[in-house]
């Protein structure tokens, strides 16, 4: 087989990429997905010149992450859709379909992604409906009873059960893709902290390996280590949140408030790090930009033995009250098969039983060294997403005691050279939600050709569709907050 | 029979003076078991001028019944008000079968809630009116099998009569006032929407079983909708604080004292509830309810038994 095989955050010559003909390109890349690789991303390298594109999969198994090249040149912009056989392409196909024109050959349900009155294919899109007398249809959204983000919900139920979800996003679509290629390095690393607010750490992250990868930029092991010190600091912040937000939408005052406490003090050791409590500000290219002395050290094990000790006790009353657990056991469940067949990244594929991580899978920074344990759940609901953050948190928590301890020497910051020109790489890092992903790619100028972002969510809002079949609607909710998606991240 | 009217006026005036300042209270209790200030007690009483002075804005597919549905339901939960006694005074409204009425004028309220919610035409609102029926029936068996209990064994069918008629000369009178006082909580937790039934403060729309079918109304239609449910909230504490009248000597001071510190304990009591349950899951609601008639219908046994 022809394609190009690359490790995560590797440098790779775009002239490596083996460029096929259509069929060949359709057809390497279905013998891939049939050989357990997940597709992370189909774009074209040049924004500009639409007509070559690639395919990157990635293989768990091998650590690997294989490039495969179309030239479609000659001819039609159209393919032979591999998503009646891969459901998980389903998205990335409607995506470059809507991007640069591309007609996916029977596609199944050709949508929009991000742009509203689109023509995909060669009619406007319809919104799928079930026909029935005693079928219902409820719409939500993109404007809420609450102050949150904007997605439209479309319900067809049958009373309180709902059949079938269909998400319709892109009301925060910004452009941050074409505003990378518009601004300066120093602009973009901004840029990248602003894709999605709640993982502001996970996107800089992904974005400075994929900028020092291309630059030849080795980092020191200090910085390494601090950079993934934020990284679960941030994992534990916004699975505390994220645990408040399920027992909030049960209506459990008190977990959810405790959950709430617990969280400050998360986010307000990343603020005594680098003055931000999202995390602003404190990566740079080479490394970052603040040190941890003493001082900062002790703030964040004071406020993190705190949390250990107190998420604990609240998990323990959340855990086992009778009431809780009859919501979240058996609400929203999606099958490992299923999971796997849509392609579901990070938290919602662990708690589906998928070993999906990328800090073990792809090993990059500091977890090449200090190793971390996959933890998943079997059930596949609402319980498994809850139950899951709690043991994430225990765990990110033994991995930042244990960083901090062995704290290495050396400076926080290395010199960062040029860009390499003609070149590509590929940052995978294991955001609090799941697999992020940055693919970069850079003319003869030195100037970037492509920036494509994969955003967890991007990958699991299909997932919450499927979890709400057969489902109560008033469950949805919570559902919805056990994935607890990024708006912003899918919309870019 | 002047004084009586005079002090009926004045039962009613208390009701509706102090109905949104126990919802404020509840909330302060709530915020408090969750280690939060809260908003002041007095909030609903802000919240309340706010929405008087706003505009009303009606969707352009609704009708009259939207019009008409909210000063309804106000006109309707003041008149339920009227029959409750505040402390040992008379009620405005009390006559032999009165229990009818006030059930009754209760569900007039909500039928025209329920129209109201379908008359915007909004799916949500038709599911929220869809699911408010559904428990409503659910609910109606609580009352009457707990205060119609109360009722058959007292041979009384005035709400004033019955909480002032019961002389505590048997044990088992006692044990069931404790079974009726909870099953009539059941009933109020139910009616006004509070957990674990419905919550309160959640802003998810799809989830919502009372605040749904008021989602589309603004301004003075709001003000409306929402003092009546501040008054609904008081009328099911007032009627659960009636149980305890007769622990004690008819006389006004002790009436009032009960009235005051009844008021007060009850917000405890909804408070700590609302902090340590969760919801139940929608479909699990009515076994809940069916729980609480099945008390009522234990009164009845206790009764038949013990006589």
């Amino acid at each position: 087989m022809k394609l190009l095989e690359v490790q995560n955050n590797q440098l790779f010559n775009i002239d490596a990429i083996h460029f096929l003909g259509k069929d060949e390109f359709r057809n390497t890349v279905a013998v891939l997905m049939q050989n357990g690789n997940r597709m992370i991303a189909l774009t074209p390298i040049d924004k500009s010149d639409p007509q070559k594109i690639i395919a990157v999969l990635s293989d768990s198994s091998s650590s690997m992450i294989g490039v495969v090249g179309g030239d479609f040149s000659k001819g039609k912009l159209e393919f032979e859709s591999w998503a009646n056989d891969f459901p998980q392409t389903h998205y990335f196909e409607c995506e470059l379909s809507e991007n640069y024109g591309y007609v996916p050959v029977n596609h199944p349900w050709l949508r929009p992604v991000r742009k509203q009155n689109v023509i995909l294919g060669n009619k406007p899109y319809q919104f799928f409906k079930l026909e029935g007398e005693e079928i219902h249809e409820v719409a939500v959204g993109p404007i809420h009873a609450g102050v949150i983000e904007p997605g439209h919900f479309r319900f067809q139920c049958h009373g309180e059960l709902v059949y079938n979800l269909e998400i319709n996003l892109g009301y925060q679509h910004r452009g941050v893709e074409k505003l990378f290629l518009q601004s300066s390095p120093n602009q973009q690393i901004i840029l990248s902290e602003s894709i999605a607010g709640d993982t502001t750490i996970g996107h800089t992250f992904a974005h400075c390996n994929a900028i020092e990868c291309l630059s030849h930029t080795q980092l020191s092991l200090r910085a390494e280590v601090v950079r993934t010190i934020a990284s679960e600091i941030e994992r534990i912040a916004m699975h505390l949140s994220g645990l408040g937000g399920i027992a909030n939408d049960i209506g459990f005052a008190l977990p959810a408030s405790s959950y709430g406490r617990l969280r400050t003090l998360a986010i307000n050791s990343l603020a005594s790090i680098c003055g931000s409590r999202s995390g602003r500000g404190l990566f740079i290219y080479g490394g970052v930009r603040f040190d941890l002395n003493d001082e900062i050290i002790n703030t964040v094990v004071n406020n993190l033995k705190i949390v250990q000790n107190d998420v604990r006790q609240v998990n323990e009353y959340l855990f086992s009250s009778v009431g809780a657990l009859s919501r979240l056991e058996e609400t929203g469940i999606v099958k490992k098969d299923l999971a796997q067949n849509v392609g579901l990244v990070g938290l919602a594929a662990r708690s589906s039983g998928l070993e999906e991580d990328a800090r073990i899978h792809f090993p990059y920074s500091a977890y090449r060294y200090n190793p971390i344990s996959m933890i998943t759940l079997s059930t596949g609901d609402v319980f498994a997403r809850a139950r899951l953050r709690a043991l994430e948190i225990d765990e990110a928590l033994r991995f930042i005691f244990d960083q901090i301890e062995n704290l290495p020497q050396g400076e926080i910051k290395s010199d960062i050279g040029n860009v390499t020109a003609n070149s590509g790489a590929i940052s995978i890092i294991e955001g609090w939600r799941g697999e992020i992903a940055h693919i970069v790619f850079t003319d003869e100028k030195r100037n970037l050709l492509n920036y494509k972002i994969k955003d967890p969510s991007f990958n699991n809002w299909y997932g919450l569709s499927l979890a709400l079949r057969e489902t109560a609607i008033s469950d949805f909710p919570l559902c919805n907050k056990s994935f607890d998606l990024s708006y912003a991240g899918h919309d870019l | 029979m002047g004084i009586e009217i005079l002090q009926g006026i004045i039962s009613i005036i208390v009701i509706l003076g102090v109905a949104p300042m126990f919802a404020g209270m509840v909330n302060k209790q709530k915020a408090i078991l969750t280690g939060r200030i809260g908003a002041p007690i007095w909030q609903p009483y802000y919240d309340l001028r706010r929405l008087f002075k706003k505009e009303t804005i009606n969707a352009a597919s609704s009708s009259f019944i939207s019009r008409i549905s909210p000063i309804l339901n106000l006109v309707t939960l003041i008149t339920a008000a009227a029959m409750l006694p505040v402390g040992f005074w008379k009620p405005l409204i009390s006559f032999n079968g009165d229990i009818i009425l006030f059930a009754y004028i209760l569900g007039l309220a909500r039928f025209f809630q329920i129209l109201a919610a379908m008359d915007i035409g909004s799916s949500f609102e038709g599911m929220g009116a869809a699911r408010e029926a559904t428990f409503a029936l659910f609910a109606e068996p609580i009352f009457f099998f707990t205060i119609g209990s109360i009722s058959f064994i007292s041979g009384l069918t005035s709400l004033y009569d019955i909480y002032h008629s019961i002389q505590l000369t048997n044990i088992s009178y006692e044990v069931f006032i404790v079974i009726c006082s909870i099953s009539v909580f059941m009933l109020a937790v139910t009616e006004c929407s509070r957990m674990p039934v419905d919550d309160p403060n959640t802003h998810l729309e799809l989830t919502m079983i009372h605040e749904v079918m008021i989602l589309d109304n603004s301004g003075f239609d709001l003000f409306l909708y929402q003092y009546s449910s501040y008054i609904k909230l008081f009328i099911y504490a007032v009627l659960e604080i009636s149980f305890f009248y007769p622990f004690s000597k008819q006389s006004y001071l002790l009436g009032i004292i009960i009235f005051i510190s009844g008021s007060v304990g009850l917000t405890f009591v909804l408070g700590i509830v609302e902090t340590i349950t969760s919801r139940y899951r929608m479909k699990n609601i009515p076994q809940y309810l069916l729980f609480a008639t099945a008390i009522g219908i234990l009164n009845l046994l206790i009764y038949t038994f013990t006589k």
